[in-house]
């Protein structure tokens, strides 16, 4: 944990020390004494280390939630109380999160909201739990996150099984849409527990719907060189490719299949780090073009969400999913809050098991939680098309419409 | 006998830190103290008193924190025997990692850089093999109670790892008292010249990684069962290596107390950088990275030099 977070300037706080001075001479004492105690929300994200950039996005969106709960009034129920953000970093290791919860706690977090990794989700639920304080994953799809019967525990976004599921779901019914052109499939994936984990379920789950996996290649982090790898796919020539890997070894990856030429008949990602991602279209956007991704997104047909997506780009952030699911994460702490109406542990946690939010910017039903889980929480398929990303399924949330097979995409 | 009161004093006083400290923080921070003081003490009785630096001693750490996991999740073993396990399988792999440097000379930076390379394979075995969970890792399952070397709060951890805290001096110390000790001083100090004056050091070097290789695995093991998960990672990465081997050259190699001292002053450096240098990402790193590199300019024989040094000029000024 590392600082206070709040918006008050040494001259703010003179100002306001004076003009309460002044107010106190006048006999007025009472309105101050009306405030009510700020509530302490830990921000919990591993803003150092290899995960940093998504840890940094991460703690905007919850800080811009935080600030905009702060602006419109705080939480009514306790008297406008405001949010105050203790800022803490996982510096990327679970042993390090979890010793950032006992900072937490003894700084009287009344709730957390991260971690992002599911590593470091699994050490820091655990810990939040030792000591009653509700635990709001953000992301952490691992299964094992919201399976172990924390009470504490509530992952807003989809598991890992869901967001397989529906990748599968959704390819299929592209596929079939178009005639059925693609019957193989190469995987190639990242060393670590997301592209493992991902292929492995990927390798079970693919041939039971007529899928024919050619080949699996497993890739170290970091891999700077893909030429070999872009080889064997042209070897191989798949119909489908399935890339799960973090950002900068997808757009490599992408950039390679591009400069040599490899045309799939789609690149279809699960988790994908670079596919539904704005800084991968402004960088690279021929590599980008019909890149297909089953990931987390946001519902472009709300005001809130593009609100959010403009306030997002104005501080000169990507609009990544780090950045809408934690701010969705914060809103469903107030929330939780404004029906608890107290900042006790319990009364948090009884609250966010009870939570039907609707009002947050995913394409999300209202929020239930079962075991810890949002069964509400579903990801979209996003397309590159345009030079945008479109959401191409579900098609109740679709911005656009399927391009497949993808024509060649000219380096 | 007033080095044995002040150790005795000393033990007093860490059995009673639980009563002392109610922060939980504080608790979990003196277990991590006290954890890397075991390991760095292992690497001390190969890099301290052998002279023979190790930067891979991930490897035996890794090797331990996996045969507690894999064995307590596919066949139920008992975590408390799973560390003794582990220390066999840390102890284990030292041997043959030993067997095949020694075995061929390799001394200085060429053993330095084959430990990296071997805890590097098996980390890249770790992430192939499917018993190791592969690249997932291993989630060892929330059951709370002792006998699962699970406890509801840190007081439980923190006993087992001053219990390991206390093994690891009790060896250093009889280690120094030894024979072999001497035997592994003297290889330090001029490895052909304690050939030539009969020291088998073939075998005082394999002696001396696989205790120090077994040390290390149960550190390990107690890793897995504190933090419930591991990842090849987490287990054979270089970071890991590195924040052993860093604990005995801050704190003093080659003594008793140089591990300990420097596990406790390396992470309170840590979290008072941490705690100095506010909410900008990394500066505290930088910090952290500047103050290592001051102390191990100024302080070339660690903190433990520093202190005797002192007490040398104290007793100076005494007699005066």
């Amino acid at each position: 944990m590392t600082r206070k977070d709040s918006s008050l300037s040494r001259r703010h706080v003179l100002a306001g020390a004076a003009a309460g001075a002044a107010v106190g001479s006048l006999g007025l004492p009472a309105i101050l004494g009306a405030q009510p105690a700020a509530i302490k929300v830990g921000i919990l994200h591993p803003v150092t280390g290899p995960l940093s950039y998504s840890g940094t996005q991460a703690r905007a969106g919850a800080q811009m939630a935080i600030e905009e709960i702060n602006a419109a009034g705080g939480i009514k129920s306790m008297g406008g109380a405001r949010l105050e953000a203790l800022l803490a970093d996982a510096q990327s290791r679970p042993d390090v999160g979890a010793a950032e919860v006992e900072k937490l706690n003894e700084a009287g977090a009344a709730a957390i909201v991260g971690p992002f990794a599911s590593g470091i989700a699994l050490a820091t639920t655990q810990a939040a739990a030792r000591h009653g304080i509700p635990h709001i994953v953000d992301v952490g799809v691992v299964d094992q996150v919201v399976t172990r019967g924390l009470a504490n525990t509530f992952r807003f976004g989809p598991g890992l099984k869901t967001i397989v599921d529906t990748a599968i779901g959704n390819l299929i019914k592209i596929n079939e849409g178009a005639g059925k052109p693609a019957r193989t499939v190469m995987i190639v994936h990242e060393e670590s527990a997301f592209g493992s984990g991902m292929a492995t379920t990927l390798n079970a789950e693919l041939p039971k719907h007529g899928f024919e996996i050619v080949e699996t290649i497993k890739h170290a982090n970091p891999t700077r060189d893909f030429s070999n790898i872009v080889l064997r796919v042209q070897a191989r020539k798949p119909d489908l490719l399935i890339p799960s890997n973090y950002y900068d070894e997808y757009v490599l990856f992408a950039r390679a299949l591009q400069q040599q030429r490899v045309a799939p008949k789609a690149i279809y990602s699960i988790l994908g780090g670079g596919a539904s991602s704005y800084k991968f279209l402004k960088e690279f956007p021929q590599a980008a073009s019909y890149v297909m991704d089953c990931n987390h997104w946001f519902d472009p047909r709300k005001a809130q969400a593009l609100a959010l997506k403009e306030k997002t780009e104005k501080r000169n952030l990507f609009f990544t999913y780090e950045v809408f699911l934690n701010y969705s994460c914060v809103y469903l702490l107030a929330d939780a809050l404004e029906r608890a109406g107290n900042a006790r542990r319990d009364a948090i946690t009884a609250a966010l098991a009870a939570s039907t939010l609707d009002r947050h910017v995913m394409p999300y039903g209202p929020t239930r939680f079962v075991n810890g889980q949002n069964t509400g929480a579903q990801p979209v398929t996003t397309q590159i098309l345009d030079r945008d990303i479109k959401v191409i399924f579900p098609l109740a949330f679709a911005s656009g419409n399927v391009v497949y097979p993808i024509p060649e995409r000219l380096g | 006998m007033n080095a044995r009161l002040v150790m005795a004093a000393g033990l007093a006083a860490a059995l009673a830190v639980p009563y002392l400290v109610r922060s939980d923080f504080w608790l979990g921070f003196l277990i991590t103290v006290l954890l890397f003081a075991v390991m760095g003490m292992a690497w001390n009785i190969l890099g301290g008193y052998a002279g023979q630096f190790s930067f891979g001693h991930a490897a035996f750490f890794g090797t331990g924190a996996y045969a507690a996991a894999v064995l307590h999740i596919g066949f139920g073993l008992n975590p408390w025997l799973g560390l003794a396990v582990a220390a066999l399988a840390g102890g284990l792999v030292a041997l043959v990692i030993g067997y095949l440097s020694f075995r061929y000379g390799l001394r200085g930076s060429y053993f330095a850089l084959i430990t990296l390379a071997f805890a590097e394979v098996l980390r890249i075995l770790a992430n192939w093999a499917e018993f190791t969970g592969g690249g997932v890792g291993l989630y060892v399952p929330l059951k709370v109670g002792i006998a699962n070397l699970q406890f509801s709060g840190k007081t439980g951890y923190y006993y087992v790892a001053l219990g390991f805290a206390v093994l690891s001096l009790a060896v250093g110390w009889a280690l120094e008292h030894s024979r072999l000790g001497a035997q592994l001083m003297a290889i330090r100090e001029n490895e052909d010249a304690a050939q030539a004056l009969g020291v088998d050091t073939f075998a005082c070097k394999l002696k001396a990684i696989a205790l120090s290789g077994a040390l290390t695995g149960i550190g390990g093991g107690f890793y897995t069962h504190y933090y419930l998960y591991i990842d090849p990672g987490i287990a054979y990465g270089p970071g890991v290596s590195v924040e052993i081997l860093l604990v005995p050259i801050i704190g003093g190699l080659g003594t008793v107390f140089g591990p300990l001292l420097g596990s406790a002053v390396l992470h309170g450096a840590g979290e008072l950088a941490r705690r100095l240098m506010g909410d900008a990402p990394g500066l505290n790193l930088i910090f952290y990275g500047v103050l290592l590199i001051v102390m191990v300019r100024f302080m070339p024989e660690g903190l433990m030099g520093l202190v005797w040094r002192l007490r040398h000029r104290w007793r100076r000024v005494a007699d005066a």
